[in-house]
């Protein structure tokens, strides 16, 4: 298992294709960070257009952590079709190059191999994830500083600056645990379609379907509570003023178990389909 | 006939000129705080506003006689438009009339209420009735409606009978729901938009606490 899994490291960063998907996403969080400062006048002219009426402000509101917020928003979208893209092609270019077959004539187990190739797909994604969310803080605090956090959700919430930086950080972690959700649902829909482009479509409509489906209101029930699709905005959660650690803890666990379902479905399925 | 007409209009002009007189425990106030050449606080302000939340904030007040009232925190900080002018200077910068309306109760002390109209154009306010401690020369309560900003309702509190400068400030005024477009920012926006159409406007208060005042006064 060990040197599998050594293996799988070895062979996702020796494809540059990592490398053309690291620096895609470097630059759309640069791009991002950009226009978010722009886009940041904008909102906070907008947010406190009625309280300038009645008050003087000291201070700026735009600073880093609004900016790292603005970031997050956008980036739970980019983010994950390129990862699927990256961490899908581990298996399809394996189908693809015929390496698959030579893999399985040495004395390795399927089960294994694939386990490994999800371990290595979620540890890739945490890698990302987490330096992406180096380069927004440091990059966010360089150049803007750091500073109180206004985000309107449920009225006008303002968050002390200190305060603020670990609302962002525990949203960062909550977000990493959807990204690899959708990473380990591109590798199964690898195992299922095989080919590259067959998948990668199919990834990228997963994706934009789940968003969709996660601002349709299916009302106060069971289905809207459970629905994969409803726990990709828990990194939300930590903008509430009063954060629900319940309903965290709850969205969280929840998207554990899908990762872990649709992950056993992928194993079960390498497992019992022909390799050719 | 001829002679009641004449008595009624001499009347008329009579209450006409001693309602523009100034009231007198109005300028003892005034000049009681015409004595302070400048002052610093520490300000602690606690927002109280439906849809607004905000941890307590701190701030440094600086006001120095004839110059705009300065301020400077770590944080950002919302500071009201009104209820920090201790002087009464923005009430009395142009010329005005007053209107004694009597005695009101707050608690179980009575206050004299005056109306403060202002006669020049440039005054950012139509008429102000604040409530006046005659004894202790200080300003317990004013009302301000403004000609832009709506009204303010300010209410001081001091801790002892000496001071001159409130401790605690309440700024009670109106305020109108924010409008987000929707999708703008955050989740659940589109079903806040819903309700704030129905909200209207709001009342907000907000809970001002001075601490270590440093006054420079010529008494």
């Amino acid at each position: 298992m060990q040197y599998l899994l050594k293996a799988e490291i070895y062979k996702l960063f020796k494809q540059s294709k990592t490398y053309y998907a690291l620096g895609a996403l470097f630059s759309i969080e640069l791009l991002i960070l950009f226009s978010a400062y722009y886009q940041g006048t904008t909102i906070i002219d907008l947010l406190l257009e009625n309280l300038k009426q009645k008050f003087y402000f000291e201070g700026t509101l735009l600073n880093g952590n609004l900016l790292i917020y603005l970031i997050l928003n956008t980036l739970w979208f980019h983010l994950p079709l390129i990862l699927m893209i990256v961490v899908s092609g581990t298996l399809t270019s394996e189908y693809k190059d015929r390496t698959l077959q030579t893999i399985m004539l040495q004395p390795v187990s399927k089960w294994k191999y694939i386990f490994s190739k999800y371990l290595v797909a979620i540890g890739f994604t945490l890698l990302v994830v987490g330096l992406l969310a180096a380069s927004s803080f440091g990059l966010s605090y360089a150049f803007f500083g750091k500073g109180d956090l206004v985000v309107y959700l449920n009225g006008l919430n303002f968050f002390d600056a200190t305060d603020a930086i670990k609302r962002l950080q525990w949203s960062f972690l909550s977000g990493a645990l959807s990204m690899v959700f959708f990473s380990v649902a591109s590798l199964t829909i690898a195992i299922l379609f095989k080919e590259a482009t067959k998948t990668w479509i199919v990834s990228a409509f997963f994706l934009i379907l789940s968003n969709i489906l996660l601002k349709v209101d299916f009302g106060d029930n069971w289905f809207n509570q459970l629905f994969f699709a409803k726990l990709n905005d828990t990194w939300q959660y930590f903008f509430y003023y009063t954060i629900n650690w319940q309903q965290v803890i709850f969205n969280s666990v929840l998207s554990f178990a899908y990762c872990m379902l649709f992950m056993g479905a992928g194993i079960y399925w390498f497992h019992k389909k022909d390799i050719g | 006939m001829k002679r009641a007409a004449i008595l009624f209009i001499f009347q008329i002009l009579w209450m006409g000129l001693s309602a523009q007189e100034i009231d007198a425990d109005l300028l003892k106030v005034k000049s009681r705080l015409d004595s302070i050449l400048s002052f610093s606080t520490q300000l602690k302000l606690e927002v109280d506003i439906s849809f607004i939340n905000m941890p307590v904030k701190k701030a440094q007040m600086y006001y120095a006689k004839g110059k705009k009232v300065k301020f400077s925190s770590d944080d950002f900080v919302m500071l009201p438009k009104r209820g920090l002018d201790f002087s009464l200077n923005s009430l009395l910068e142009y010329s005005f009339i007053t209107v004694d309306r009597g005695l009101e109760q707050r608690g179980a002390k009575m206050y004299k209420a005056i109306n403060i109209i202002p006669t020049d154009k440039r005054a950012d306010f139509s008429i102000a009735t604040i409530l006046i401690d005659t004894k202790l020369k200080r300003v317990m309560e004013s009302e301000i409606n403004t000609k832009k900003d709506g009204s303010y309702v300010l209410s001081f509190q001091y801790n002892t009978d000496a001071r001159v400068l409130p401790d605690k400030v309440t700024v009670n005024f109106e305020i109108e729901k924010i409008r987000i477009p929707i999708n703008f920012m955050g989740k659940d926006t589109e079903l806040d938009r819903k309700k704030m159409k129905a909200a209207g406007t709001k009342t907000g208060a907000i809970y001002l606490t001075m601490s270590n005042y440093q006054i420079k006064s010529v008494l």
